[in-house]
């Protein structure tokens, strides 16, 4: 009843609208890209360390080691919450957490406690390690789509994020990016991750982690 | 009195008078303008195709609006296929009606906010205070706002009317020990306060910046993560959304997302767009287990239906209060509704009355730096003349007045009559005021010079002037 009385409503503004001349321009299907070919790795992580992330293109995936290892130890990290995630496996990122005496928490770990404890532990992480499913060079944009596995907090609750990137996950334009995804399938969420967590609400002064990471580190891998 | 930034009110000249002569405000005001203000320039000028797109977004806007009963169904059916649920509100009170319902059918007594101008626009936190649950705005402009006790100034930065200072004194009273004047250490309390209540929230409220009909999606920017923190943590979402905020189709939301951020802030992507498709899945182990959607009316099919539509394309962007000198000298408060500067402007008169706002429609200069820095370039001052010209109708004017128009028009008209009106008035009006050149006061025509001076004729004509230099 009060469904029919709004959408009423809306149908006799909408008439009322079409009254008036309205003239509406037309556009050749495709929007112009900004950004078509060239250098993709190269640009995304020059658009990543201009919103103040910190991108390392690695030459092979001992480098790609080499640098995680380095940030376990730089931010003296103690529990990680993992996806899984090929990504990660490739990596083999499980063994660089052994070695660094970090404990892991992945989905496993996590199905298997209690809703509190689950909470408690995705709360106590203090770096996330994610794959991504899509690189936007264009706006040094990373794309990360949910599903069991690959929990929205990993990117979102501890101040440190490493998201680890294939090279051919990487696309030019952000409009190249939607059209990878199939409108009628979509994963229940999907994030654009742009830079680390910020706010100017005080004084338009740049403040960084008040909510989300304050540190935002890309690794790029072949 | 009045404390403007705490209450709505219809007093804008003396709000806008108060502002004016509040120090700190002004140099907030002075920052916003030189930082925001450029920054929107410069993202358009980089970006080659900014004004194509500009264009497709308006277009894709006006193009819904037409067909907004077809789009919001659509948009019903597809987040129902995800497993939400969809509620019509038809106003304000409807809305919150609907959604304390919400809360007390799931159990849920402590609730987590992020920024959102439609809960502010149908006073959502006091309704749900008043019945004794536990609301909390996470965004950290809007939390300072809340402990303060004051109202938003600004569509994006709610707080930027306030000096480091002033929050760390705000912040004091929620902290109950003293906290530095520093925003990166006021930051860092604030992170670890509002964790708690993110750990402890039952639901989370958001609004919405887009709703795609095609898919079924809410989606929500923002930089710091507190709209994502708000979907990923309670075990209940509800998005409020105007309905205007529809989209069709998918592939229109990155014709939307290019111009957003770079128009409010010169960002090429606001840090986190989250794009949410109904609930959480069959094991996943963070998200919403309960999705609602409510959409709301409160007006907004009156304004679809007359000659002012067009502020419907708005997105809430902010980008024309940062380029407009009005906003940037009498800030947020003055405005005295929800919504401030040009958009305001029209907003408010419409949502509230425009008798009561009178004033609003003549808060603008019409420079037209708002239509210029507008991601879906709505002619605002467009729409504040017709919104002037509907409060003239509406009044009548003095005798004075309207001899004077009818006059006018006559002498408009007429070639010999406009010669010999010009003529009088060098002679007359011209010469007495040789040297001032303004007119300070016109007998029984107060509204002309009551706040500002009327220019006086030239002691000479033009044409006079010409015939004697232009053929020397
Ligand atoms: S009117 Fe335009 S510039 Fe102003 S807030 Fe709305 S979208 Fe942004």
């Amino acid at each position: 009843m009060k469904r029919e009385a709004f959408f009423d409503r809306v149908r006799n503004a909408v008439r009322s609208a079409q009254r008036y001349r309205v003239n509406v321009q037309q556009f050749a299907d495709r929007p112009p890209r900004s950004v078509q070919g060239g250098d993709l790795a190269a640009r995304l992580a020059q658009e990543i360390t201009a919103v103040g992330g910190t991108a390392h293109v690695a030459e092979d995936l001992d480098d790609a080691r080499r640098y995680a290892r380095g940030l376990f130890a730089e931010n003296n990290v103690q529990r990680a919450l993992c996806w899984q995630h090929s990504a990660l496996e490739e990596l083999r990122i499980d063994e660089l957490l052994d070695e660094a005496d970090v404990t892991a928490i992945d989905h496993a770990t996590l199905a298997g406690l209690p809703r509190e404890a689950q909470r408690r532990e995705m709360l106590a992480a203090d770096l996330g390690i994610t794959g991504v499913d899509f690189a936007v060079a264009e706006t040094g944009s990373l794309l990360l789509a949910a599903a069991a596995g690959r929990e929205r907090v990993a990117s979102l609750v501890p101040p440190v994020h490493l998201a680890i990137v294939r090279c051919q996950q990487i696309v030019a334009d952000l409009f190249d990016a939607f059209e990878r995804f199939d409108p009628r399938a979509l994963p229940s969420n999907l994030t654009f991750i742009t830079g680390p967590s910020k706010t100017g609400d005080i004084e338009l002064q740049l403040t960084t982690g008040v909510h989300g990471p304050g540190a935002w580190h890309v690794l790029v891998v072949p | 009195m009045v404390d403007y930034r705490r209450q709505e009110h219809h007093e804008f000249l003396q709000a806008a008078a108060q502002a004016m002569a509040d120090e700190p405000l002004q140099s907030a005001l002075t920052r916003l303008g030189d930082t925001l203000g450029p920054r929107n320039r410069a993202a358009y000028a980089a970006l080659a195709e900014s004004d194509e797109l500009r264009e497709r977004a308006r277009a894709i806007k006006n193009a819904t609006l037409l067909e907004l009963d077809r789009h919001l169904q659509d948009l019903q059916a597809s987040v129902e296929r995800h497993g939400g649920n969809v509620h019509f509100a038809s106003d304000g009170e409807d809305a919150c009606r609907i959604i304390g319902e919400i809360l007390d059918a799931a159990g849920a007594r402590r609730v987590v906010k992020s920024k959102s101008m439609t809960t502010e626009e149908i006073h959502l936190n006091r309704y749900l205070e008043e019945r004794d649950f536990d609301v909390t705005e996470t965004d950290f402009g809007e939390f300072i706002i809340q402990v303060a006790g004051q109202r938003p100034s600004h569509l994006v930065a709610p707080a930027v009317h306030l000096r480091v200072d002033e929050v760390a004194r705000i912040l004091e009273s929620d902290a109950g020990h003293p906290l530095p004047s520093e925003p990166q250490q006021l930051a860092a309390f604030a992170r670890r306060r509002l964790r708690d209540r993110f750990a402890a929230a039952d639901a989370g409220i958001t609004g919405a910046n887009f709703g795609i009909a095609e898919t079924g999606s809410i989606v929500l920017v923002s930089n710091e993560g507190n709209a994502r923190l708000t979907v990923s943590l309670p075990r209940v979402h509800i998005a409020v959304m105007g309905m205007e905020k529809v989209i069709p189709r998918w592939e229109h939301l990155p014709v939307f997302l290019k111009v957003l951020a770079r128009a409010a802030t010169g960002q090429k992507m606001s840090v986190y767009t989250s794009i949410v498709n109904g609930p959480r899945r069959e094991g996943e182990l963070d998200g919403a287990e309960a999705f609602h959607l409510v959409i709301l009316d409160n007006g907004r099919s009156r304004i679809l239906g007359g000659p002012l539509r067009e502020s419907l394309f708005c997105i809430r962007c902010g980008a024309c209060l940062n380029a407009c000198p009005i906003y940037r000298n009498v800030g947020g408060h003055a405005y005295g509704g929800v919504y401030a500067g040009p958009i305001g402007a029209v907003l408010t008169p419409l949502y509230d009355g425009l008798k009561a706002n009178h004033h609003l429609p003549h808060a603008s200069s019409l420079c037209g730096a708002c239509q210029a820095a507008c991601p879906v370039k709505i002619a605002i001052p467009e729409l504040l003349v017709r919104l002037r010209e509907q409060l003239e109708t509406n009044k009548s004017q003095s005798w004075i007045e309207r001899t004077a128009y009818s006059t006018w028009a006559r002498m408009m008209r007429s070639a010999g009559l406009y010669r010999l009106a010009t003529w009088l008035a060098t002679r007359t009006l011209g010469r007495l005021y040789r040297r001032s050149r303004w007119i300070s006061r016109l007998p029984g025509l107060s509204g002309w010079t009551g706040a500002r001076d009327f220019p006086a004729p030239a002691p000479e004509r033009f044409r006079d002037w010409w015939r004697r230099e232009g053929n020397a």
